[in-house]
């Protein structure tokens, strides 16, 4: 394979049910990744070394048939065979009795601290959408004394706008679900742009009494800067491609920790309103995520507790936010540091709040055992994952518990979000007559 | 046994059995090529030959009919039953001169011109040019007069390049495509090249695939394994980063292609001159010519794509002994092309004798090494004959400069 330098990369995306164009402004790029659309779904992504040139429909054709040759054909069964399915009669009876729902409202909470662009980018985004069902836009300023977000939100007009001064990105979307007035609640971050047709595939699964949660895929809109390809390649935000179903079979099949970090984040995800009332599940834990010392993990925490009140949570790919990266990033490793304290903390968690001692075997047999393999195989000269990121990742699973600890007392003193419950959600809402058995 | 091509688009042919050499069947589908599988000496039916094409090839025949159906989604039927034609079919535009040059091969070349006539592209578009390099007789301008439609032009200086440039000077297309006069060129060679050349506005230069023409003989089978002319069935386009030194990635220009299967646009020669006469096949450097095109596309900031599609059948060399000394005149011509090229561009200096070095040990002194560590199956005399080959190379470029200077040309 040719190759030239890393980044940037040109990021582009393509839908191939309509004959291919050719890519002509890819100028000074070396690199092109281009996001593959089959009728609006997302099929994958394919990488284009175009040396600063242009990119011929034959070429990216021959690329993209190259890539994905197996995804796309494996598509273009399923919908054949799927029609067939459709046809015959017999099949129809269920899936009606299963669409029948009333019309569900929709709010869409951005959590923001003092980045008026990037929240501007995220509103008109919103904004330019053509909703099919109600759509309510609720923004929380995290950071009120930075005094740049209230002008933003003022130029889009009914745009509903609270403040929580309290730090932490948990508190800050625990006060956007609360003052939501939708029977779902969508979180995402300010630092994305979404594309025509998310809301309504984000919110589709819904229509399934068990799915309270559904998440969507997180893609990079720009690849321009080395740190903001270093955090794409070293995972970026996104779960893949494969659509993925949890519920209480997956959550109880696991005999390690249970991998809820798969499932998405909540820099995309949606959830049923009435579960912030329920009292198994409740809100985001405020001890957890951005703004506090364990850096990450509070959507995987809520995920977790979702699953354990035995409903379901759905990741579907189809449903993707173009996220930008931080242009300038705070060195990779700091991140890689995050996340392993993070993740420490999120397991030291589920041990104490839920009692789960599958925490135990992750903690103390899969992480060390995961850092030895790395370990070896970098040794081995098998892997290019570098030895000081692996120091790293150790350093930042030792300091979890002491993060955890600092930011349970820090929650101590700041207080629990509010929790005030709408008559809306917690009376009518068809979920809550049945989701207990 | 000459080597067989199978479309899939059209009923699959029996295979033959093979008394001498062995047969090689290249799969093609809508011309493009998707392998090669390889039946037994005793020949195959058509369903045999399927069986076979199915087992080695079933991921690209899919690559290909993704690629057509991405337009049109096709139904599981549709996808079993190919289409005859390739929804894709572009439409010939480009004039393309096809230069074939050549020297006392009389017999070599009418097969070649043979292949020339068969090719697809409207008449109107194509021209064909024989470049005579400084004949000894009349045998040649005699077996062209015999083709109608193909221009007959003289080149008395010997050297390669020189009729290159000669055939360049005489052209009128705005595509110039080359071909030796011991290859057979694909009845649809000159449509890939020319698609290719629209599809990539910035391509100055389409190299395509060499196959075997035949492999009747140990030393034609000797040279496929020795490393070909093949460079595969996958399409590249290389275009060279501005931001560090060109030799860092494409030094290596042999796998771009070679000089059996290249074309160019005319333009590019206007705008960065000729062929070097002091290189190629008639001077001392005895090769090159080719590679110090391929390199200068790219180092003038001009893609360079590798079409498949293009194909060509190559008659290797049939004898042991021409063999050796083709290979020989590979490692004089690829040094002579690393010489001239860091003389040409002194920024590339340090990149290309960096290569020179690593390919060095790389292709020649490591497999010397395995040769006499006994586990090397190609002969120790070839492996040899590249290494003298190489150190010879590194000063034959100044020998045939100097000879130029004393003929009066610079």
């Amino acid at each position: 394979m040719i190759e030239g330098r890393e980044w940037p990369i040109a990021v582009r995306s393509v839908e191939v049910s309509v004959p291919v164009a050719p890519i002509t402004d890819v100028t000074g790029y070396p690199r092109t990744r281009v996001f593959v659309r089959q009728t609006g779904t997302l099929v994958g992504s394919v990488d284009i070394w175009n040396g600063g040139g242009p990119i011929s429909a034959t070429r990216l054709r021959q690329a993209i048939a190259g890539g994905l040759a197996w995804p796309l054909m494996r598509r273009a069964l399923e919908g054949q065979l799927g029609e067939r399915h459709e046809a015959n009669p017999n099949a129809g009876a269920r899936t009606s009795g299963e669409a029948a729902m009333r019309p569900m409202s929709v709010s869409v909470v951005i959590a923001t601290c003092n980045r008026p662009d990037d929240l501007r980018r995220c509103l008109s985004s919103l904004r330019a959408l053509r909703p099919s069902i109600p759509l309510e836009l609720v923004v929380v300023d995290n950071r009120p004394a930075g005094g740049a977000t209230p002008a933003v939100v003022r130029e889009f007009g009914d745009v509903r706008f609270i403040e929580e001064p309290r730090p932490g990105l948990s508190y800050a979307r625990n006060a956007g679900f609360m003052a939501a007035s939708g029977d779902i609640a969508i979180a995402i971050d300010d630092d994305v742009t979404v594309p025509q047709g998310w809301l309504e595939r984000l919110v589709a699964p819904f229509s399934r009494r068990e799915v309270m949660c559904v998440t969507g895929n997180v893609l990079p809109v720009a690849l321009d800067t080395e740190a903001q390809c270093r955090f794409e390649a070293y995972g970026g935000l996104g779960k893949g491609f494969e659509p993925i179903e949890a519920g209480p079979d997956w959550f109880r099949a696991w005999r390690t920790a249970v991998p809820t970090w798969r499932l998405g984040a909540t820099a995309n995800a949606a959830f049923r309103r009435s579960i912030f009332f329920d009292p198994r599940i409740g809100l985001l834990d405020e001890a957890l995520g951005a703004g506090m010392p364990t850096g990450c993990s509070e959507d995987t925490y809520l995920f977790y507790r979702i699953l354990k009140a035995g409903y379901t949570i759905v990741y579907d790919p189809a449903a993707w936010v173009w996220h930008r990266h931080r242009v300038e990033q705070r060195s990779l490793r700091h991140q890689i540091f995050s996340y392993s304290k993070g993740h420490v903390a999120y397991q030291l968690t589920t041990l104490a709040r839920e009692g789960d001692r599958r925490a135990l075997v992750r903690l103390l047999y899969s992480l060390p055992r995961v850092y030895a393999a790395r370990t070896w195989e970098r040794l081995r000269g098998r892997s290019e994952y570098p030895l000081p990121l692996i120091a790293t990742e150790v350093l930042g699973t030792l300091a979890g518990p002491l993060a955890l600890w600092r930011a349970r007392r820090r929650v101590r003193r700041l207080g629990p979000s509010l929790r005030t419950q709408p008559h809306a959600v917690s009376v009518e809402s068809p979920v809550t007559e049945t989701s207990g058995s | 046994m000459k080597l067989i091509s199978a479309e899939l688009s059209r009923p699959l042919p029996a295979i033959p059995p093979c008394s001498i050499g062995e047969q090689w069947v290249l799969v093609r589908l809508h011309g493009e090529p998707l392998g090669f599988v390889t039946p037994p000496a005793a020949g195959a039916s058509p369903s045999r030959l399927s069986a076979l094409i199915l087992d080695r090839l079933s991921f690209p025949i899919v690559r290909h009919l993704v690629g057509d159906g991405m337009a049109a989604t096709g139904t599981l039927t549709d996808l079993a039953r190919i289409p005859r034609e390739c929804p894709h079919e572009p439409r010939p535009a480009l004039r393309v001169t096809v230069a074939v040059c050549t020297r006392n091969r009389a017999t070599h070349l009418r097969t070649c011109l043979d292949a020339i006539q068969a090719v697809e592209y409207p008449r109107e578009l194509l021209e064909c040019l024989v470049v005579d390099n400084a004949p000894e007789d009349d045998t040649t301008r005699n077996v062209v007069s015999r083709y109608p439609g193909v221009r007959y032009a003289c080149e008395p200086r010997p050297g390669l390049d020189r009729a290159r440039n000669r055939a360049i000077v005489e052209s009128t297309g705005a595509i110039i495509a080359f071909t030796d006069d011991d290859a057979r060129v694909d009845p649809l060679w000159v449509r890939a090249v020319a698609a290719a050349f629209e599809e990539e506005p910035h391509a100055m230069c389409v190299t395509g695939l060499v196959v075997p023409g035949e492999l009747d003989t140990p030393a034609q089978l000797l040279f496929e394994r020795y490393g070909g002319f093949s460079r595969g069935v996958n399409r590249f386009v290389f275009l060279a980063d501005r931001q560090e030194p060109v030799g860092n990635r494409y030094a290596g220009a042999g796998r771009f292609g070679t000089g059996a299967n290249m074309a160019f646009r005319r333009a590019f020669f206007d705008a960065h001159g000729l062929f070097d006469p002091a290189l190629d096949v008639g001077t001392p450097t005895n090769g090159g010519g080719d590679l110090e095109m391929f390199f200068r596309v790219l180092k003038e900031g001009h893609a360079l794509v590798y079409e498949p599609s293009a194909i060509v059948g190559h008659l290797h060399r049939r004898e042991y002994r021409e063999l050796r000394s083709q290979i020989e005149n590979n490692g004089i011509g690829f040094y002579s092309y690393i010489v001239r090229s860091a003389r040409a561009y002194p920024r590339e200096r340090a990149a290309l004798a960096r290569f020179g070095a690593a390919w060095w040990w790389r292709w020649n002194a490591r497999r010397l090494l395995r040769s006499l560590a006994g586990r090397e199956s190609i002969p120790r005399d070839l492996i040899f004959a590249e290494c003298v080959g190489s150190f010879k190379g590194l000063w034959r470029y100044g020998t045939s400069r100097r000879r130029l200077a004393g003929e009066g040309e610079s």
